[in-house]
Formats: C-alpha cells, structure tokens, sequence
C-alpha cells in the first residue's frame, strides 16, 4: 500500500519538460499583464488629471470673478466718492459765485 | 545737401513735430498730468487718490443698481466719459502741500480749447476754486477743478464728452445743489 503511494507520489513530482513556446507564453503574459496594470494606473492618472484641470478651471473662474466683483464694487465706491467730491466743489463755486455782490454797471464810465 | 544731412537735420525736426502734435494730443483729449503726489500721502490726514479710466468706469458702471437713484444718476453722469482723475488732500497744517504742484496742473490750463467756466477767490477764507472746461466743437469735452485752501487741495479731472445737462440732474445726488445753469445765461426774472 505505501509502497504504491510512493510511486504514485513519484509519479506525480517526476521532472516534466515543458511545451514548446511555453516559456514564451508565459513571458508573453506577463507583459500583458503588465501593460494592463499600467494602462489602468494611466487611465486613473489622465481621469485625475483631467479632473484636477477642471476643478482648477472652476476654480480659478470662481477667484477671477471674485476679484472682478471687488474690483467692481471698488470701482463703484470709487465713482460715487469722486461724483460727491466734484459735487461739493460745485457746490463752493456755486455758493461762492452767488454769494459775490455784482458791481453796479454805472462803475464802467470810472476805469 | 546730401542725402544724409537731409535725414540728419530732418530728423530732429520730425521728433519736434511728434512731441509737439502729442502735447496737443494729449490736451486734446481733456486728461491733465497730474503729479505723482505719493509723497503727500503720508503727510495728508485725509488722502482721496481716484483714478478711473474708461475700462474701470466701464466695470463700476456695471455694478451700479439702477433701482438706487444715486447709482441711476451716476450711471447717467458718466455717459459719454472716458475718466475721472481725483486727487484730494487735507493736512493739518497750514500749506503743507507744495503749491507748485498745484500751478503746474494750472499752467496745462492755459493750453487750447480750455476755458475758466468759473473763478473764487475767497480772501476770508482763503479758499480758491477754478473750473474749467475743454470746448470742442461746442461741446464740452473735459473738465477740470482745482479748489485750494490753505488745508486742503482738490483736483478734478473729468476726461470725456461732458452734458451739463445731466450734471444739473445730478442736483440733489451726491450733495450737488440746484446749480440752475440755464437761468444764469438767460436774463433773471
């Protein structure tokens, strides 16, 4: 009985030459292997990529519209103050210009 | 005269002719070379530098409410301008501004098309007040005020064809009186 174990497991671990091109074969897979492994990580990598292009190009919009909207409202204060800085010299000559007492026109015949 | 000595004393000629036609452009166009007044800045306890050229008078216009009556008659006012240059100053000391800054801005007031629309001079007070306008082809198309006490200076400068028209309505915004400019030309009732 072992001893028809032994053989059987003799048998069974015995040196088996390999087929033709198996070598091949195997190399063969494991460079599709590779190549698969690698277009998965590049795919992952482009999909990043191209989100990380566009969160930057929502965000950068976002900030430039932020800034317009305070160069905007600057702007705006700006104006107003400039408008009510000319208003009040307007408002000095006017009084001014009202205020001068208009010389009689008999005083022309006296230069 | 060789061709050379043609270029050689030509040359200088051209330049003369291109400054020139460019001092005029530049009057032309109603904007005034303001001073780098930086160095006031500091001295000044009140400081109003504004500098909006067309671009920015463009984008403030935008963010002006039309439903505020003060932003619907400055959306108005600015119709037809291409800048507004503001520089005001107040100190506490008596002339602690250099007034040759202020006559230099004056003197590029004498140059053509600008006329004084009005001139105080408050002895008591010592305050003096000029308005200007460019005239081109009956229009106005600049303006300018310098207004001087002996604490404070403030230069004006509106670039742009201006409508005195719709200065007038701008009475009661921004602190402007009833100016009641047509009465004055015509005879007083």
């Amino acid at each position: 009985m072992s001893k028809d174990f032994e053989q059987q497991l003799r048998d069974a671990l015995r040196p088996v030459e390999p087929e033709d091109g198996f070598e091949q074969r195997v190399m063969a897979r494991i460079t599709s292997e590779q190549t698969r492994a690698r277009s998965k990580v590049t795919r992952w990598v482009s999909v990043a990529l191209a989100a990380s292009v566009v969160f930057a190009a929502i965000l950068g919009t976002h900030e430039w519209q932020v800034r317009r909207e305070q160069e905007g409202l600057e702007a705006r204060k700006q104006l107003i103050e400039a408008l009510r800085l000319t208003g009040e010299k307007l408002d000095v000559a006017y009084q001014a210009v009202n205020r001068e007492p208009q010389p009689p026109p008999d005083n022309e015949s006296g230069a | 005269m060789t061709m050379n000595a043609l270029f050689r004393h030509s040359i200088p000629a051209i330049f003369a002719v291109l400054s020139l036609s460019a001092g005029v452009a530049s009057a032309a166009d109603g904007q005034l070379k303001l001073p780098n007044f930086d160095s006031l800045t500091d001295k000044a306890s009140e400081s109003v530098t504004i500098t909006l050229d067309s671009a920015l008078l463009g984008l403030a216009a935008r963010f002006l409410d039309p439903t505020k009556p003060e932003d619907a008659a400055a959306r108005e006012a600015i119709q037809g301008i291409k800048g507004i240059y503001v520089r005001s100053y107040k100190f506490d000391q008596d002339f602690a501004y250099p007034k040759s800054d202020v006559e230099m801005v004056r003197k590029q007031l004498i140059g053509p098309g600008w006329q004084r629309l009005v001139e105080v001079r408050s002895r008591k007070e010592q305050q003096n007040v000029d308005i200007y306008i460019l005239v081109e082809q009956e229009r106005a198309n600049g303006l300018a005020i310098i207004a001087s006490q002996p604490r404070e200076f403030t230069i004006v400068n509106i670039v742009g064809s201006i409508d005195m028209r719709k200065l007038h309505e701008l009475e009661g915004q921004f602190g402007i009186p009833k100016l009641e400019l047509e009465q004055k030309d015509g005879p007083k009732k």
